[in-house]
């Protein structure tokens, strides 16, 4: 296997229930020792895609291939992939220790070296401490740490994680995103994480695909899909993006209601086109413009502050209410300036506005 | 019984009853629910506490206490045909349960995980003892035994209790392996277990409380059933249960007390074992072993 | 490539059935092949007939079941409908209250209280049901009770009477009341019986406009659950009841022990299976109209 074949490789890959696709002709490769995210609504087949791989559903048509070499139709005992599974599914009869070496034992490794692989894995994920505790006495968070070893201990070449952090409240969940990412750095695995959580997946990823409706939308880095979403479905899906819907005609969007917008020469857009248009809040500015911007004026309907940022709906048009989002940096905040019902200025550079087809 | 004292503990005027007033007349005690509820209970063991007491009476007789004695006990411990009835019936549960409980555990998991035909049919064939009255199963096996020219012996009261057995088990387990995640099986195969290693190494693990507790109470029920063993016994040595009717319905017979009150307490200690072995390993204990729900 | 398809799919299914099939089977043949032929046998030897030495014969004689159309039997028949109907509803009258009290306020000694009814029912039938028909002998306690707040004379009697093998019936079996009964009434909602109270006001009035339709399935299932071993009994008939009482059950078990006519036995059996399935049937119509019910 030289570097460039892929550590996991969907080749027309479909899963069919009954009439209905869960997932419809996925084509997918994933690199060796890249962080992959495979994100998505509930129902959209990432959690079919993940289990293809693993090996525990078998795809009704393509091939799905492992570091080179088909696996289709292969058990999951058989497949170098190891799974964290969402309710973790550890085995209460068995200490944290005899769960974390549960599958070296199944390879047969002999149990000193068992006793010293199970040891710095615990380490690794730092449950030291309660290795001879059972899975029903731990907390939520250790208890998906030691999922995390037992799976990671096999050294497999693809890991993959199904809604890990799913269980987790807010605060856990931040600190365990930190915490996978830096052990998939050390251990240099392959990740491939299911989540429907889109924060979650822009932080962790080195690579994301979108998928809605068992096909994949959009796969790329985290900041292209962020700053340059592909289709209507991820852009609204990635965050707050002010969706707008109108006709392009010679460089402007005429919006269903309300003003047309300017946005420059798109090539690859024919006149009378439908069109969406979306500018993140973070990207329109409300004072202080540098020339070139494209400048429109609304009135202010809602100041919603949220600690470090502030958001500020504004009504561009009747119906077309955009949010736009500040720093609460030192200088004067809006509502000092204006209050509400007010006129105000606001706009964006024309590469932030998105037009999408 | 403390049942009875409980309507004067509990008065209106008392402050905590004032204190509950979001589920108001609700709380209040019915004193005639729990008087009957008294009555029930002390009627329930009445029969129980009279076979216990007289099987201590120094008298022959079942309605006057003559003074304490263990003479029915002494007189059960070296009654020969007793005893050797006492053992037909423990080798006749332990067969029993061993073989049941492995016919039923298999069957429960192929119920539960196994969509086909079959599985919906076996389902069917499973309830069908458990609504039967135990003198048609009884009858049916008997025929069957005799057609087949099979001689009544304490084995073919093994093979009938084995067969109306296996849907108790069943029922039990059946709920368990349904609650069961099935992540967990998942797990094991991922980590490198076949199928059948991941229900060995994992799912037979986690049904061991209810395993054990089914056994322990299908060993109660078979030592206890008489009609089944009574169609199916051979002459000899007769279970005990089909001993003891003989016995009671020819007339006292105060080594029967003394029998009788063992066999109660070693069934209630069973069945109270049952419902608390689960807890033993720290889960949910419970009724619902008896159930099945 | 839509037979190839279908192909793998069909594949799939089998790999992943068949240990599960293979730990399956085992137990349904067992009880497959012993119940069906069994309860085929009775069916068989009900038109067969029985050599000298009393092993049965197969052929074709009716009279058998002819014999079940004779007034005697036709009497039992319809005690043991009377006794098992009459052990339903008196079931039915002890297990609701003791049911409603335990499950609302029997408070945290609930499983307690429940397990103390429980385990003792499974405890050995027999010795309970001979230390019951102690208890209401003529010198027993419960007659000596009656006679000293003079609800019974010297005259009195329980065993040897319909009275007796009813009771017999009633303590042998009202668990099987009591367990669906407590589990339905464990079930109910309590703010539902809140809001009852709110709607109809009095605790009367609530409780048979919300929780007794709220438990009527629970009944269901206690009323088959304790007509189908009370239909079948033949103990509490044997040890309550005198030669006058005798019930189906005792006619089956005279039929097989003491007569040696397995052929009428055999028709006796068929005949109580058939009055069980009738039972059933109505029973699984019922909930099953209930649950349309509830569904609309």
């Amino acid at each position: 296997m030289d570097a460039t074949t892929p550590a996991v490789r969907l080749d027309g890959v479909s899963k069919q229930f009954g009439d209905s696709y869960a997932v419809h002709h996925l084509d997918l490769d994933i690199d060796a020792g890249h962080f992959f995210s495979l994100l998505g609504p509930s129902g959209c087949g990432k959690t079919t895609s993940l289990r293809m791989i693993g090996g525990f559903t078998d795809p009704t048509e393509g091939s799905v291939v492992l570091s080179g070499e088909d696996v289709t139709g292969r058990p999951p005992n058989r497949r170098n992939v190891n799974t964290v599974f969402q309710s973790y599914a550890l085995f209460d009869h068995l200490s944290v220790t005899d769960n974390v070496g549960f599958g070296l034992k199944r390879k047969g490794v002999a149990k000193a070296e068992i006793r010293q692989r199970v040891g710095e894995m615990l380490e690794l994920v730092q449950l030291d401490g309660l290795a001879d505790r059972r899975p029903r006495t731990l907390s939520g968070g250790q208890r998906q740490r030691v999922a995390l070893a037992r799976a990671l201990v096999n050294r497999p070449a693809v890991l993959l994680l199904d809604e890990p952090l799913a269980a987790l409240d807010l605060k856990l969940r931040r600190q365990m995103q930190v915490e996978l990412k830096q052990i998939q750095r050390e251990v240099g695995i392959t990740f491939v994480f299911v989540t429907h959580d889109q924060d979650e997946a822009l932080t962790m990823s080195d690579r994301i695909a979108v998928m809605n409706e068992g096909r994949i939308e959009q796969c790329g880095t985290p900041e292209d899909i962020y700053e340059h979403p592909a289709s209507r479905f991820v852009a609204s899906f990635m965050g707050t993006s002010n969706l707008m819907s109108g006709t392009y005609r010679d460089g402007e969007v005429a919006l269903e209601q309300g003003p047309a917008l300017p946005v420059g020469t798109r090539s690859g857009i024919s006149d009378g086109t439908a069109v969406s248009v979306s500018v993140r809040p973070e990207k329109i500015w409300l004072s202080d413009f540098e020339p070139g911007m494209s400048k429109l004026r609304g009135q202010l309907r809602e100041t919603v502050y949220s600690g470090p940022t502030t958001t500020y709906l504004i009504e561009l048009a009747p119906g077309v209410t955009l949010s736009v989002l500040e720093q609460n940096t030192d200088r004067a905040r809006m509502e000092d300036r204006w209050s509400g019902g007010e006129t105000v200025e606001f706009g964006w550079r024309p590469e932030h506005c998105l037009v999408l087809a | 019984m403390t049942m009875v004292k409980l309507p004067a503990a509990t008065a209106p005027a008392r402050p905590a009853a004032t204190s509950r007033t979001r589920r108001g007349r609700a709380d209040r005690k019915p004193r005639i629910l729990i008087a009957v509820t008294a009555l029930f209970f002390a009627l329930l063991y009445l029969p129980i506490a009279v076979v216990a007491l007289y099987s201590f009476n120094s008298k022959k007789s079942l309605t006057v206490f003559g003074g304490f004695s263990l003479r029915w006990y002494r007189a059960f411990a070296h009654d020969d045909v007793i005893i050797a009835s006492l053992g037909t019936s423990l080798r006749i549960s332990l067969v029993a349960t061993a073989g049941s409980v492995v016919l039923g555990v298999a069957l429960a998991l192929g119920l539960v995980r196994c969509r086909t035909r079959l599985g919906s049919l076996a389902g069917l064939v499973m309830l069908v003892p458990l609504i039967t009255p135990e003198i048609v199963t009884g009858v049916a096996s008997m025929l069957l035994f005799k057609g087949l020219g099979i001689a009544l012996s304490t084995g073919t009261v093994m093979l009938a209790e084995i067969t109306f057995s296996i849907s108790y088990v069943t029922v039990i387990l059946r709920s368990r392996v349904a609650a069961l995640n099935p992540e967990v099986e998942e797990a094991a195969m991922d980590l490198g277990a076949t199928r059948w290693q991941a229900v060995r190494l994992v799912t037979l693990p986690a049904l061991l409380p209810a395993v054990l507790a089914s056994a322990v109470l299908i060993f109660a029920l078979v030592f206890d059933d008489f009609v089944l063993a009574y169609f199916t016994t051979g002459v000899d040595p007769q279970p005990l249960s089909v001993r003891i009717y003989s016995a009671i319905r020819f007339g006292v017979q105060p080594t029967i007390n003394a029998v009788g009150t063992l066999m109660l307490a070693g069934s209630i200690a069973l069945i109270a074992l049952a419902l608390f072995i689960p807890r033993l390993f720290g889960r949910r204990g419970g009724l619902d072993i008896l159930s099945g729900e | 490539m839509a037979l190839l398809r279908h192909s793998s799919r069909t594949r799939k299914d089998t790999s992943g059935n068949r240990m599960w099939v293979w730990l399956m089977l085992p137990g349904t043949l067992w009880m497959t092949g012993f119940l069906i032929a069994s309860l085929a046998l009775v069916a068989v030897l009900a038109v067969g007939t029985t050599d000298e030495l009393g092993n049965p014969r197969f052929g074709f004689d009716l009279s058998g079941v002819r014999a079940l159309a004779d007034p005697a039997y036709t009497e039992v028949l319809a005690r043991s409908l009377g006794y098992a109907l009459l052990t339903c509803a008196i079931c039915l009258l002890i297990a609701y209250p003791v049911a409603y009290t335990i499950a609302l306020h029997g408070g945290r000694y609930k499983n307690a209280l429940i397990a103390a009814i429980v385990v003792p029912f499974f405890a050995n039938y027999l010795v309970r049901m001979y230390g019951w028909s102690v208890v209401l002998s003529d010198d027993g306690p419960v007659l000596r009770a009656l006679r000293a707040i003079g609800l019974a004379d010297s005259n009195t009697k329980i065993l040897n009477t319909g009275v007796g093998v009813v009771a017999g019936l009633v303590y042998g079996f009202v668990v099987f009341m009591i367990i669906p009964l407590y589990a339905a009434l464990e079930r109910l909602d309590v703010s539902l019986v809140e809001a009852g109270r709110d709607l109809y006001g009095g605790p009367f009035r609530t409780f048979f406009f919300v929780t007794l339709p709220a438990t009527r399935q629970g009944a269901a299932a206690g009323l088959v659950l304790v007509f189908l071993p009370a239909m079948g009994d033949f103990v509490s008939a044997q040890l309550m009841g005198g030669p006058d009482q005798i019930m189906i059950g005792n006619l089956i078990q005279d039929k097989f022990f003491q007569g040696q006519n397995w052929p009428l036995g055999s028709a006796l059996t068929m005949l109580l299976m058939l009055v069980l399935l009738v039972g059933m049937f109505g029973y699984l119509r019922r909930t099953r109209k209930d649950e349309a019910e509830v569904r609309r």
